[in-house]
């Protein structure tokens, strides 16, 4: 068991040595087009571009690490890596653990998508079954505001929820406009948004702990270039087509 | 993948056979591919690891000391009866958090651990980053712990299994105490222990399907994400919830695993089985 210890702790002077040198940028890579596998089994998305980016200009070298959505705030504050660019919107609750780097994607409204043909009474919304991802915004504003009367079905990954909504399992998904807007376009008339828009969050920005003020200072500067030179907008372009920019570019 | 192809090949496959295999031979269902590795790796790791916990816990149970003899006990009845799932999430945590405070313990000066109050580890050099590699080593030790205390059950049962005659003849001919352990016990024991270590075989390589839980992208994990329905032509192909196929994959997969280990344990049992008299008589 000793040399289990010691061996354990050589392994972990080692991984501490080679970590002080690269950043490393957490990531769920299962919420297209945010974030995702792509064809060659690599991270890929509108997170991935920003991030890349935003090391280019700012002079560091960064490496991307795949972690669950459910532990990913934990995970940061773990040190497992150092920045959060997961399409995680900049909301005061989040704020109370981590900090926020200025928002690269602008405030996106929340909707409703449903099986194409289903109705539902959003006046008086009773006896839906409604899909979120846990941990989300939508699942935080489900649970405060649709609680009552209906049942909040969390899915720990979005696209179970999609499977789901397929299925027939849930009536209806709240999330993100920018995420099922993608989808609806893409579905074949198998899904329509239908309802009102619900404004939850804020903007898009990439979480850090609140002790790396020196690298929140960093990624701000290079954002803040990248967004005044028109770069973030065609990226925004790049990934979600359906969105009306340009956010940034005066 | 598809540029691999001869074009003989290509041409006689046609424009459909080319595409599904396209997608099957994709850079993410590569790494799907080769992500068994974590699984096998996991499972001859734990293994090995449980052999050796078994071994171990079978001596302590067995110990003529009083101390050693209570540890072991423990070790084997506590552990076989905590959930493998439980057992899986505490062990690397619980290693992590100790090696973390020993580090911090030779690292951090009292001014760093003065700067970060509340904090863990006390200061950030003390910080053991884990790894796919760091997740995969612990979660084979975990397997190796929790399936040790079975096999240590296994091997304690199959050493007192093996003749009294046997012991006292090989003491009747001056055999030391270490002799008698080693070549009359623990070499006759196998063919009585065989058939209780190949069900915990089988138990460890189902519950490597538990490596997700750890961060490790394994083959369960990536199942579920190139099954997951997918509606953004930029991630890749549009499709519906194809889970189902890729579990069903995963199902054979561990069938076949299966097949193998029983071929495996039948070999092994020739071989422990060798001269003994209760292959003869089975024979």
């Amino acid at each position: 068991m000793k040399t289990l210890l010691l061996s354990g702790l050589a392994l972990a002077m080692l991984t501490v040595g080679a970590s002080a040198q690269t950043v490393r940028l957490g990531t769920e890579g299962a919420y297209e087009p945010w974030n995702f596998m792509d064809a060659n089994g690599q991270v890929a998305g509108l997170d991935i571009d920003v991030g890349n980016e935003l090391c280019q200009r700012a002079g560091l070298t960064c490496e991307w690490v795949i972690n669950d959505w459910d532990t990913i705030i934990p995970n940061l504050l773990a040190g497992n890596y150092d920045a959060i660019l997961a399409g995680m919107s900049i909301t005061e609750e989040r704020q109370q653990s981590i900090d926020f780097t200025a928002d690269y994607s602008p405030p996106d409204v929340s909707r409703y998508m449903v099986l194409t043909g289903t109705t539902i009474d959003f006046d008086s919304l009773q006896n839906v079954r409604i899909g979120v991802q846990s941990n989300t915004i939508q699942a935080g504003y489900a649970g405060d505001n649709l609680a009552q009367g209906n049942t909040i079905v969390s899915f720990e990954q979005a696209p179970q929820a999609l499977a789901d909504l397929s299925a027939g399992s849930i009536d209806v998904i709240l999330a993100d406009e920018s995420y099922v807007t993608e989808i609806v376009a893409n579905s074949s008339g198998g899904f329509e948004l239908v309802g009102p828009e619900v404004e939850v969050g804020g903007g898009v920005g990439a979480g850090l702990r609140k002790s790396d003020t020196e690298l929140k200072a960093k990624l701000d500067e290079a954002l803040a270039a990248a967004k005044a030179d028109g770069t973030i907008d065609s990226l925004i372009a790049k990934w979600f087509p359906q969105r009306e920019g340009p956010f940034y570019l005066n | 993948m598809v540029d691999l192809l001869p074009a003989w090949l290509a041409d006689g496959l046609g424009d459909e056979a080319l595409f599904w295999f396209g997608y099957l031979t994709d850079g993410r269902h590569l790494a799907w591919y080769s992500s068994v590795q974590f699984t096998l790796i996991a499972a001859l790791l734990g293994g090995l690891c449980a052999l050796g916990f078994g071994l171990l816990g079978a001596g302590m149970v067995g110990s003529r000391a009083l101390p050693v003899r209570l540890f072991g006990k423990a070790y084997v009845n506590m552990v076989r009866g905590v959930p493998d799932v439980l057992f899986f999430l505490f062990f690397p945590l619980a290693f992590e958090q100790g090696v973390e405070w020993m580090a911090s313990s030779v690292i951090c000066s009292p001014e760093d651990i003065a700067a970060n109050p509340g904090r863990w580890p006390p200061c950030p050099a003390a910080n053991w980053i884990l790894g796919t590699w760091e997740y995969l080593l612990l979660a084979s030790v975990s397997l190796g712990i929790v399936y040790g205390a079975f096999t240590a059950n296994v091997i304690h049962g199959a050493l007192n299994a093996v003749p009294r005659g046997q012991i006292e003849a090989a003491r009747a001919y001056g055999f030391s105490a270490s002799q008698v352990f080693w070549r009359i016990r623990v070499r006759q024991m196998w063919i009585y222990a065989l058939p209780g270590l190949s069900n915990v075989w089988l138990l460890l390589i189902k519950a490597t399907a538990l490596l997700s839980l750890l961060q490790i992208v394994d083959i369960v994990s990536w199942a579920g994400r190139l099954g997951a329905p997918n509606f953004t032509p930029s991630a890749g192909l549009v499709h519906p919830d194809w889970r189902w196929y890729y579990y069903l994959v995963l199902l054979l997969f561990y069938v076949l695993l299966t097949f193998l280990s029983e071929k495996g344990f039948a070999a092994l049992t020739r071989w422990a089985g060798r001269g003994m008299a209760v292959a003869e008589a089975r024979a």
